[in-house]
C-alpha cells in the first residue's frame, strides 16, 4: 500500500470508504468522518477515550493503523443516536451521574453494549474488567459499574428504581460527639449511593438536594460534539510544539531556514518573531500575582518540555516533520531540581535576566517568602514542656485530566480573535492573552466548550497565546493539542514541599503553639508559586484551634516541569503532613488520636484567625475589625457515621489487624480531619443573567466554568428552585466572554458558592418581576404574595396564571418588556466544609506493599444542591487522592528528563482495582450559602493520604512521612523500623 | 503513532516473508506496541492478520496458539488452562487485550510480562516462518530471527500454575513476579523484572546470580529481595 490509500469497512452498519494516509490511525480517520465520541487521550492507546466496537470488540483506535480496518467492523457510540430518545444505556449513564466531563463516556457506554451483548448478566467483577482499559480521572469509576449494573437490569426487562440517595438518619444532635457503638450496623446500599443524612435546619425544597439528571447529559452521552476539538473550521492549520530537550539552557540561536521551506508549513514563531512581553501565566484576578518571570518564547528554557518554537502547517504530521527540521543552538547551562539544593550558594540561578522584577531572591532562587503570624509563637515554644517536631515529604504529581490540553483560534468576520479552549478561566485568559498579542480585550473572544477535565491544570493561561499568535501570523485556524508526553512535562503539576511542624502541647492536650515552615518547589515559573504556598498555610494553620500560630514559607525555583494548580491547591500537601503530626503527637501524649483532634479542631465560634493574613488580600492585624468565624460544622456527624461504617474498633483488634491465615499481612485502619475553603473572600466574584422565554422557560447566562462538575447543573437547579419551575425550563449557556457575564472560574471551590449565589440574586430579580407582572394579570394588589411553583404564579386565594402566559403579555402584549435580571456575588466569608476520612488498608510485610480495601468519607458541604453530582465530585477527589497517597510519582533521569511521561509507568488507578469506596453527605445549613450550600468539590482530596498513612501506621507501628506509599518506600520502612 | 511509510496485507507467509526482506519493513501484529511507538519512523509494516495464524488448539499434551490470536482470544479461550487464562486477562486492559497478540507479546520480550514468564514455565517453544522453531527463552533472549514470522506458540499445558507478583497497585505491571508451575517434569519457576526479558530461574536457588537493572519503582537489591520472596510464595503455592 502507497502513502495514500482508500478503504472500505462497515461503520456503525454502513459501508464506508475512505482515503487515508497510510500512517493514520483509525481515531483520527473516525473523527475526520464525524464519530466525535471517538476521543485522544494518549497515542498509545492507554487512556481508551478512543475505545471503539473492533469487530464487536472493545478496543483502542489510538493503536489501530486506519488500513488495519480495512475490511473489519467498527462501531461507535453514534451507532446509537438513532432518535432524540437516549439507548437504555446511555440513560443508565446519564441516571446515575456516571457522566462528568463525559469524555470517555462514549468509550464506556460502547463496551457496556458489548459485555452485555455477551453476557446480559455481569458480575461487578466483569464490569470493572471491561472499564479497565478506559481510564476515568473524574468518577472513581464508582458510578460507571452502577451505570452498568443498571443498564444491564433494564435491557433484561427489569424494573429499576430512580437513583437517589440512601436517607441515613443522624447519629448525633449536629453539634456534640457520642460513644462509638461497635456493634451499630451501618447502612447498606450500593457504593454508588451516597448516604444521605439530613438536617431538621434544612427545608424540604422542590429541586434543590433532589438527584436531578445533568443538564448536559444527553450531548454527553450521544458523544455529540461539544468539546474544543469537535469543530471543524476550514484551511485549519495544526501547532506543535519545539520543546527544550534540555533542563536549564541558553538559547544561542535558532535556524527556522529548513522548517519554513518544508512544503505545507505556514509559520514557525520563536524568539526572533515573537514580542518580548513578561506575564505570568497562573490564572488569576487582575493584577496576577508577580513576579511575571515568562514570555510566549524565551531566549533561555528552563525545564526539559519548556516552550521552543511553533509550527502551524497543513497537518499535524508536516508540523511534527517540520519541529524536527529547526535548529537550535543551546549554550547548556548546570540545573537544580531539588527545592533545598536551590537557596544553596554555588547554584544556577534561573531567572537571570534583568527584565524579570519582584523576585524576592534572585541570587539564591527565592521567589516567594510568604510569612503570617498570630501571636508569639517564639515565646511559646520556649515556654512549654511539651514540644513537638516532625518533618515531611510532598511530592510532584499531575492532573492527569484525560482531555489533554487543546486550545484553538481563529479571526472572525469581523477579524476579533475567538479562542477556543479547554480552560477553566475564560475571562482571566482573555485579560491576560490580549497583551501578549498586542490586543485590546475587546478584540479577543474566549469560549469554553465542554472540558475533558481541568483538576486545576486548565487554571492556567497555557496553550493560548500560541494559537493566538499563529492565528494573527497565518490569518488561518490554528489547532494545537497536546501529546500525553507533553501534558506531563509542558502542562502543570502539583508542587512538592517540605514541611516541618513544630507544635507546642499542653499536659491536657490543648495546642498552645503551632509553627509551620514550607519549603515549596514552584519549578521554574512562578505562576501559582505564591497563591498555593499560601493555601498549605491557610489549611495548614486553620484546621486545629492554638494561640499562638506562625507560617512561614520558601517558595524557590528549580528545574523541574512547571507546578501549578491542581484541585486542592495547596490543602492536601498541608493535610498529609498537618494530619501526620497530629496523629504522632496523639501517641506521644498516649491520647486516642481522635480524641486529641477533636480537642483541637475547629468549631462553630472558632475564629479563623491567620486566614486573613495570608493570601492575595492579607490585610494586617490593624485593619481587621473582626476574625472570620465557623458559622456551621458537621463534623462530629461525619466523624460518627464514618465510624460505623468503617468498623472503627477493628484497629484495635489484634485478630483483625493480623489475619491468621495471612500472617505476613498487617490491616490497619486511618483517620484523617479535613477541613477546607469555600472560594476566596473578597476575590472570587461571579455573574448571572437570566430571561424569560415565550414559554416560560429561562435562558440562563453564566460565566461560571462546569468542567464536568456538574455546575451548569447545579446552578440550574438553583434557579430553578427560586424561579419554581423544572429545571428542564433552565436553559444553561456558560463561559463564553461575549455572551456570558464574568466569572473569576473554576477553581477555589468557589462554583455553587459564589456563582451559585449570584444565580440565585439573578433569580430574585426575575422572580420579583414575574410576580409583579403576575399581579397585573390577576389582579392582585400586593406582588409579595404571588408564590411560584409548578410553572405558574399563585394568588394568596389560588388562582394562578402560567409563567408561559406571563411572559407572552410581557413580551407581546401589554407594557412589553423582557422579564431579566442580572446579578453578581462576591463573598466576604470562606465557609469551610468539613469532613472525616477513613482508610482501611493491607501491608504485606514481606514486600512492602500497600492495598488500600476500603475508602470512607463524610462530608459536611452544608446542602448538597444535587447529592448525585456531590457524592460524584467526593468520589473522583477520592480517587485522585489515592493516587497521590499511594502510586503517582514524577521520576527524572540526572539531566531532569521525565522518565515515565505515559499512563502506565505514571500509574493511575483503573476500574479493576479500586477500593470500596462509601460517600456520606452530612447536611448542615450554611446560611451565607445558596440554599444552604458550601464547597465539596476540593475537600476530598486532603484526606487520602494521611488516613493511609495513619491507618499503615495502627498496622504495623511504622511512621512513613513521605509520599507515595510504594512498596520499596514502605519496605524499607519497616525494615529500617 | 510512529510515521509509517508503507503498509501491506500479505495474503500467505511467503507473500509476508517476502515482503520482510525489504529494508525497514517489520511485522504488524495487533499495533499495540508498534501503532503507540512515537520514536519509530519511515517503517514500512507487514500486517499478518490475513494469514489465519489465529487459531488456538489443543491436545492432552499441547496447546498451540497461533501468532495472531489476541491476549483476548488467549483469556477467552476454553481451551487454555484457567491459570494461563487469567494470567492473560491481567496482562493487558480491556481495550488493549483484544489487539495484542500472542506474537508481538513474545517479540516484545517485555522484562515484566507476567505471561511470557507463564509460557517459559509451560515449556514454551515458537514456531517460525522463515527459521526453525526455537525454545521460547531462547527467542526472549536472541530476538526473534531476522527475516522470521512467529506463527505460533506451542506449550505443555498441563501442570499446576502458581504466581505472586508485587506492584504498586493491584492491577499495576509487576516490579516483580514470579510463575511457578508443577507439570510432569518437575517444578519450573520463572521470575519477570529481574532481567531483561522473564527469564527461568532454578526453583532451588531463585535469586543466585540475579542482578536486576533497578528504576524508580525498585532498586536492584529490593528486587532480589522480591524475588525471593515472591518465588518462594509461587512455589509454596503449588503445595
Amino acid at each position: 500500500m502507497s502513502n495514500e490509500h482508500s478503504i472500505t469497512f462497515e461503520l456503525n452498519g454502513a459501508p464506508t470508504t475512505v482515503a487515508i494516509q497510510v500512517h493514520e490511525n483509525l481515531r483520527d480517520v473516525l473523527r475526520a468522518l464525524g464519530m466525535f465520541s471517538v476521543k485522544f487521550g494518549s497515542s498509545d492507546g492507554e487512556t481508551g477515550a478512543a475505545a471503539i466496537l473492533f469487530d464487536g470488540e472493545l478496543a483502542s483506535a489510538d493503536v489501530i493503523l486506519a488500513a488495519q480496518a480495512d475490511g473489519h467492523k467498527v462501531t461507535t457510540v453514534e451507532s446509537i443516536n438513532t432518535e432524540r430518545d437516549l439507548h437504555p444505556v446511555q440513560a443508565a449513564f446519564a441516571a446515575t451521574g456516571a457522566i462528568q466531563s463525559g469524555y470517555s463516556a462514549g468509550a464506556m457506554i460502547l463496551g457496556t453494549l458489548a459485555l452485555l451483548e455477551q453476557n446480559p448478566d455481569p458480575t461487578e467483577a466483569d464490569i470493572r474488567d471491561m472499564l479497565s482499559g478506559i481510564l476515568d480521572r473524574e468518577t472513581a469509576y464508582v458510578k460507571p459499574v452502577e451505570a452498568v449494573k443498571r443498564a444491564a437490569a433494564v435491557m433484561r426487562g427489569e424494573a429499576t428504581e430512580p437513583f437517589a440517595p440512601l436517607i441515613v438518619q443522624p447519629m448525633t444532635d449536629g453539634t456534640n460527639s457520642i460513644e462509638y457503638d461497635p456493634t451499630s450496623p451501618a447502612p447498606r446500599a450500593s457504593q454508588a449511593v451516597p448516604r444521605l443524612i439530613p438536617s431538621r435546619d434544612v427545608p424540604e425544597m422542590a429541586v434543590v438536594g433532589h438527584p436531578e439528571i445533568k443538564v448536559d447529559a444527553v450531548k454527553l452521552a450521544k458523544g455529540n460534539p461539544a468539546f474544543t476539538d469537535d469543530i471543524e473550521l476550514r484551511g485549519m492549520l495544526f501547532a506543535k510544539l519545539l520543546t527544550s530537550p534540555h533542563a536549564h539552557a541558553n538559547i544561542v540561536d535558532i535556524d527556522d531556514t529548513a522548517a519554513l521551506a518544508l512544503p505545507g508549513v505556514h509559520a514557525v514563531l520563536h524568539y526572533k518573531n515573537t514580542p518580548r512581553i513578561k506575564y505570568a501565566s497562573g490564572g488569576q484576578s487582575w493584577p496576577n500575582p508577580y513576579p511575571y518571570d515568562q514570555v510566549s518564547f524565551d531566549t533561555k528554557v528552563r525545564h526539559v518540555g519548556d516552550r521552543v518554537a511553533v509550527v502551524a502547517a497543513e497537518s499535524v504530521a508536516i508540523a511534527e516533520h517540520a519541529v524536527s527540521l529547526i535548529d537550535v543552538t543551546y549554550e547548556v547551562l548546570p540545573a537544580i531540581f531539588d527545592e533545598h539544593q536551590a537557596m544553596l550558594p554555588g547554584a544556577p540561578v534561573i531567572h537571570d535576566e534583568t527584565d524579570t522584577t519582584e523576585i524576592f531572591d534572585r541570587d539564591r532562587n527565592l521567589v516567594h517568602q510568604i510569612t503570617a503570624e498570630r501571636g508569639d509563637v517564639t515565646k511559646a515554644l520556649a515556654d512549654s514542656s511539651l514540644v513537638f517536631e516532625q518533618t515531611f515529604r510532598v511530592h510532584q504529581v499531575q492532573q492527569c485530566p484525560i482531555e489533554p490540553h487543546i486550545s484553538i483560534a481563529w479571526l472572525d468576520a469581523d477579524e476579533r480573535l475567538v479562542i477556543r479552549t479547554a480552560t477553566q478561566v475564560p475571562f482571566h485568559t482573555r485579560r491576560m492573552v490580549a497583551p501578549l498579542l498586542g490586543l485590546e480585550v475587546k478584540d479577543v473572544r474566549v469560549i469554553k466548550p465542554r472540558i475533558g477535565g481541568g483538576f486545576g491544570a486548565k487554571q492556567e493561561m497555557l496553550l493560548e497565546d500560541i494559537v493566538g499568535h499563529l492565528a494573527i501570523a497565518t490569518r488561518r485556524p490554528v489547532r494545537l493539542e497536546l501529546t500525553r508526553e507533553e501534558e506531563f512535562v509542558s502542562s502543570r503539576t502539583r508542587h512538592p514541599q517540605t514541611i516541618t511542624y513544630r507544635t507546642a502541647v499542653a499536659p491536657d492536650g490543648m495546642l498552645i503553639a503551632q509553627d509551620m515552615y514550607v519549603l515549596a518547589n514552584t519549578g521554574p515559573y512562578g505562576t501559582h508559586g505564591m497563591t498555593v504556598q499560601t493555601v498549605t498555610g491557610l489549611r495548614g494553620l486553620t484546621s486545629y484551634n492554638a494561640p499562638n500560630k506562625r507560617f512561614h514559607c520558601d517558595v524557590v525555583y528549580t528545574n523541574i516541569p512547571v507546578p501549578g494548580a491542581y484541585r486542592g491547591y495547596g490543602a492536601p500537601q498541608a493535610e498529609f503532613a498537618l494530619e501526620a503530626h497530629m496523629e504522632d503527637i496523639a501517641a506521644e501524649l498516649g491520647m486516642d488520636a481522635i480524641e486529641f483532634k477533636r480537642l483541637n479542631w475547629a468549631k462553630v465560634g472558632s475564629e479563623m484567625d491567620i486566614a486573613p493574613h495570608l493570601g492575595e488580600r492579607a490585610v494586617a492585624e490593624g485593619e481587621l475589625d473582626e476574625y472570620p468565624k465557623v458559622m456551621s460544622s458537621g463534623i462530629e456527624e461525619c466523624v460518627a457515621q464514618g465510624m460505623r461504617e468503617v468498623q472503627w474498633h477493628r484497629r484495635d483488634d489484634p485478630s483483625w489487624v493480623q489475619p491468621a491465615d495471612r500472617p505476613h499481612i498487617r490491616r490497619g485502619i486511618g483517620f484523617a480531619f479535613c477541613m477546607h475553603g469555600t472560594a476566596i473572600p473578597f476575590l472570587d466574584m461571579g455573574g448571572c443573567s437570566i430571561k424569560i422565554n415565550d414559554d416560560g422557560s429561562f435562558n440562563m447566562l453564566v460565566g461560571a466554568t462546569d468542567l464536568g462538575t456538574g455546575a451548569d447543573t447545579v446552578l440550574g437547579q438553583i434557579a430553578a428552585e427560586v424561579l419554581g419551575v423544572a429545571l428542564d425550563d433552565i436553559k444553561v449557556y456558560s463561559s463564553d466572554t461575549d455572551m456570558t457575564p464574568f466569572d473569576t472560574g473554576a477553581y477555589a471551590s468557589s462554583t455553587t458558592y459564589i456563582s451559585g449565589t449570584a444565580v440565585m440574586k439573578a433569580a430574585e430579580v426575575v422572580r420579583k418581576r414575574l410576580k409583579e407582572r403576575a399581579a397585573m394579570l390577576l389582579d392582585v394588589e400586593i406582588p409579595c404574595t404571588i408564590e411560584l411553583r409548578n410553572k405558574r404564579a399563585y394568588a394568596a386565594d389560588g388562582r394562578s396564571v402560567s409563567l408561559e402566559e406571563i411572559a407572552l403579555d410581557s413580551l407581546h402584549t401589554q407594557e412589553q418588556e423582557q422579564i431579566m435580571g442580572t446579578a453578581s456575588y462576591v463573598s466576604q466569608d470562606c465557609p469551610p466544609p468539613f469532613a472525616a476520612q477513613f482508610a482501611e488498608i493491607e501491608v504485606d510485610t514481606e514486600t512492602g506493599q500497600v492495598t488500600v480495601t476500603k475508602l470512607v468519607m463524610a462530608v459536611d458541604c452544608g446542602v448538597a444542591i444535587n447529592p448525585i453530582t456531590a457524592s460524584g465530585q467526593v468520589e473522583g477527589g477520592m480517587a485522585q487522592a489515592l493516587g497521590y497517597a499511594h502510586c503517582e510519582e514524577y521520576d527524572y533521569d540526572e539531566s531532569g528528563r521525565m522518565s515515565n511521561s505515559s499512563f502506565g509507568p505514571y500509574k493511575i488507578y483503573r476500574a479493576d482495582e479500586m477500593p470500596e469506596m462509601t460517600v456520606f453527605l452530612a447536611q448542615t445549613m450554611e446560611d451565607s450559602g445558596p440554599f444552604g450550600a458550601k464547597a465539596v468539590a476540593e475537600i476530598p482530596k486532603d484526606g487520602v493520604a494521611p488516613a493511609i498513612r495513619n491507618a499503615i501506621l495502627n498496622a504495623t507501628g511504622v511512621a512513613i512521612n513521605e509520599i507515595p506509599f510504594t512498596p520499596e518506600r514502605v519496605w524499607n520502612a519497616l525494615h529500617t523500623a | 503513532m510512529p510515521l509509517v511509510a508503507a503498509y501491506f496485507r500479505p495474503d500467505s507467509l511467503d507473500e509476508a516473508l517476502s515482503l520482510l526482506a525489504g529494508p525497514h519493513r517489520i511485522v504488524l501484529g495487533g499495533g499495540t506496541t508498534i501503532n503507540s511507538d512515537r520514536q519509530r519512523s519511515d517503517v514500512e509494516v507487514v500486517d499478518l492478520q490475513a494469514l489465519g495464524l489465529d487459531s488456538i488448539e489443543s491436545s492432552e499434551t499441547e496447546l498451540r496458539i497461533g501468532a495472531t490470536a489476541t491476549l483476548a482470544d488467549v483469556a477467552g479461550s476454553d481451551q487454555v488452562p484457567d491459570g494461563l487464562r487469567a494470567i492473560a486477562r491481567r496482562e493487558s486492559p480491556s481495550t488493549l487485550r483484544t489487539l495484542a497478540t500472542i506474537g508481538g507479546l513474545i517479540a516484545s520480550a517485555h522484562p515484566d510480562s507476567v505471561l511470557l514468564a507463564a509460557l517459559l514455565v509451560h515449556g514454551a517453544s515458537v514456531d517460525l516462518a522463515g527459521s526453525e522453531a526455537m525454545p521460547l527463552a531462547s527467542v526472549l533472549a536472541q530476538g526473534v530471527p531476522s527475516q522470521a514470522i512467529i506463527t505460533a506458540v506451542r506449550l505443555d499445558p498441563t501442570g499446576v500454575l502458581c504466581h505472586a507478583a508485587t506492584g504498586r497497585t493491584p492491577a499495576d505491571v509487576p516490579i516483580v513476579a514470579a510463575v511457578a508451575r508443577a507439570g510432569a517434569g518437575g517444578i519450573s519457576l520463572a521470575l519477570t523484572g529481574v532481567a531483561a526479558t522473564p527469564i527461568t530461574v532454578d526453583p532451588d536457588d531463585p535469586v543466585g546470580g540475579l542482578a536486576p537493572p533497578g528504576d524508580f519503582r525498585g532498586s536492584s537489591g529490593y528486587r532480589v529481595e522480591l524475588a525471593g520472596v515472591l518465588a518462594a510464595r509461587a512455589l509454596g503455592g503449588l503445595r
